[in-house]
């Protein structure tokens, strides 16, 4: 192994993993989850609507901290759900990885529906209606149209997602602190090392985390400019 | 395979070669549509039961309501408390909605709508693919893909093509859905003139061919002559009459954009590139098209386009005249023009119905007369 490697503490290595984890279940739930929201977001005319997509836009503006603290309360063990929870002889949620994924679902929510609300509005209407007239189902649409149409915005909702949810401080430390393989993420580690004044080893995950989010921000954006210029053929 | 292909050909090639009314018989279909829509000025107010046979043009200003009809009929769009019946089928009714993808309508639109991740040949077979296993396949790919002729572009992507060469292929995906019924939503709206007449000759071909009923939108007066069999005249989101396309002619209300009639004539022969032509004991002559083939000269229908402003009446047979078509018609009504001091004069032609555009003047010096028998000299035809 070369030498960069060898060094990682083994309590390194316990949060890189944990952080892809995190990364990847919340992007594939978010996925899930927000291609529905985003599909109604670009359709509806309702009143609703303008609500739903504030909502949807608060984890931009908001401190990540004020999400994190109502999290905490609504989740924690007198909080609605965490008191629920426990009543159904299950534990709260504040300090797991359930917690903490949770809030990092909601946190990085904006960043999977806008590129999704704005691909399906790029698609328009007509597509679909041509497939259902030629016979095709709506889930037939889903994956003979709506797919192929807009590969590009799930892509770059999908890398988004899961670059923001690598970056993810302060949601993580008020929800879930800071417990090796249950919510130690990477950039939770990296403020507990310089809190402990061990400079080099947060020197190394900082430049590690850098590199990661430069290259996966590239290939976004490289992958942007393909789209639109297939979209502009 | 190749058996199977030549079979094809030869079998759509005698399709083709048919004259209009001596294809196949075409399948008659009753469309019933109730229909009641108010949209701040915009109203629609449909109970109708439309006969469907051969093209029917749905034809009326821009924002009479023909494409919500369409829409409608389709499925695309969903109203409440509409009634839409194809013959016994109802397709709406109470609550009762079948989904687009299970009504079996092929639908052309008036832009380019083909699906650009897929090449025009996965276009053309993608409603195929998807047929229920029970529909019978009536046309098959090779056959459209000849009828339309579309074999040069099979390999191409969508965005290589120009607008009329997109509508053929739009079509013929549309009719390898094995559609009951076609609807095409002005069509030729979004193309220019060239493309136009790359696309007209098609849309004839396939209701010669395929006897699928189609409902076409349309503004203009010239496309429906040149196609039509029938016109549903709508305006103001209401259908204000339906029928057969030279006797809809009539109406007062095409007048505006220029009145004019249909004749069909059977043509029996071509002499000196004359065309000869016989409306039923009458005869006309006129120059043949260039392309016609004088040696293998085989008879059929044509339809003779006759501007109201191109007829003249006479009381007697002309003889010093240039005008060599020259029949001989009687009146059955006199209609308001667009123009205070013109009348147009309702003549029959053998059952045939035919105007012509007069000063009300020229009316009054030639005392003419419901039931009175003139001349009508025809100075203009645009075959079809």
């Amino acid at each position: 192994m070369p030498e960069f490697l060898t060094i990682l503490s083994s309590q390194d290595w316990q949060a890189i993993q944990l952080t892809l984890k995190l990364c990847l279940y919340t992007t594939l739930i978010l996925l899930l989850l927000g291609t529905p929201l985003a599909w109604w977001l670009s359709l509806s005319h309702s009143k609703l609507r303008t609500a739903i997509q504030a909502i949807v836009a608060l984890p931009l503006v908001l401190p990540p901290t004020v999400l994190g603290f109502y999290l905490l309360l609504l989740l924690g063990p007198h909080g609605a759900i965490g008191s629920t929870l426990e009543q159904l002889g299950l534990n709260h949620l504040a300090f797991s990885f359930s917690g903490i994924l949770i809030g990092s679902v909601i946190y990085s929510l904006p960043f999977t529906v806008q590129p999704l609300v704005e691909s399906f509005r790029r698609m328009g209407p007509r597509p679909l209606e041509v497939a259902a007239t030629l016979g095709a189902s709506k889930l037939d649409q889903l994956f003979s149209v709506i797919l192929p149409l807009c590969r590009g915005g799930f892509i770059v909702a999908a890398t988004l997602t899961f670059a923001h949810t690598l970056g993810e401080f302060g949601v993580i430390l008020m929800l879930g602190g800071s417990i090796p393989g249950e919510t130690q993420v990477l950039s939770v580690l990296i403020y507990d090392h310089t809190e402990a004044m061990n400079y080099a080893q947060a020197h190394q995950l900082s430049l590690g985390l850098l590199i990661t989010a430069f290259a996966v921000l590239f290939i976004v954006y490289g992958l942007n400019r393909r789209f639109e210029r297939e979209a502009i053929l | 395979m190749i058996s199977l292909l030549q079979h094809a050909a030869q079998h759509c090639w005698q399709h083709i070669s048919q004259p209009r009314q001596l294809a196949a018989a075409p399948e008659c279909q009753t469309l019933t549509v109730q229909l009641s829509l108010a949209l701040g000025e915009f109203s629609l107010q449909l109970n109708n039961s439309l006969p469907l046979n051969g093209i029917t043009a749905l034809f009326g200003r821009s924002g009479c309501g023909k494409t919500t009809l369409l829409r409608a009929i389709a499925g695309l769009d969903r109203h409440a408390n509409a009634q839409i019946c194809l013959n016994e089928t109802p397709w709406q009714q109470g609550k009762q909605f079948v989904p687009v993808h299970q009504r079996r309508i092929g639908m052309v639109f008036q832009e380019s709508s083909l699906l650009p991740h897929l090449s025009v040949e996965q276009n053309l077979l993608y409603g195929f693919n998807r047929l229920a296993k029970q529909t019978a396949v009536r046309l098959q790919p090779e056959q459209v893909i000849r009828l339309l002729e579309l074999t040069p572009l099979l390999k191409l992507a969508p965005q290589y093509l120009s607008g009329g060469q997109r509508q053929r292929i739009a079509l013929g995906r549309a009719l390898l859905s094995q559609p009951q019924l076609l609807l095409l939503d002005e069509p030729l709206a979004s193309l220019d003139q060239q493309s136009r007449s790359e696309i007209l000759p098609f849309l004839q071909r396939i209701a010669n061919t395929t006897g699928i009923p189609m409902l076409l939108v349309s503004h203009q007066l010239d496309d429906v002559v040149k196609l039509a069999d029938h016109l549903v005249l709508m305006q103001d989101g209401r259908i204000i009459s339906h029928g057969p396309l030279p006797q809809q002619l009539m109406q007062p209300q095409l007048a505006a954009s220029g009145a004019m009639s249909l004749l069909h004539a059977r043509s029996h022969g071509c002499n000196h590139h004359l065309l000869q032509l016989s409306v039923g004991q009458q005869q006309l002559q006129l120059p043949a098209p260039m392309h016609t083939d004088t040696a293998n000269y085989s008879p059929s229908v044509y339809r003779l386009r006759i501007q109201a402003r191109d007829i003249a009446l006479s009381l007697t047979p002309l003889n010093d005249s240039s005008v060599s078509n020259q029949l001989q018609v009687s009146i059955i009504g006199f209609n308001t023009a667009p123009h205070p001091a013109e009348t147009l004069v309702q003549l029959t032609l053998d059952g045939q119905p035919l105007q012509a555009l007069l000063t009300k003047q020229s009316v009054e010096r030639l005392g003419l007369q419901i039931d009175q028998q003139v001349y009508a000299q025809i100075k203009a035809v645009a075959l079809e």
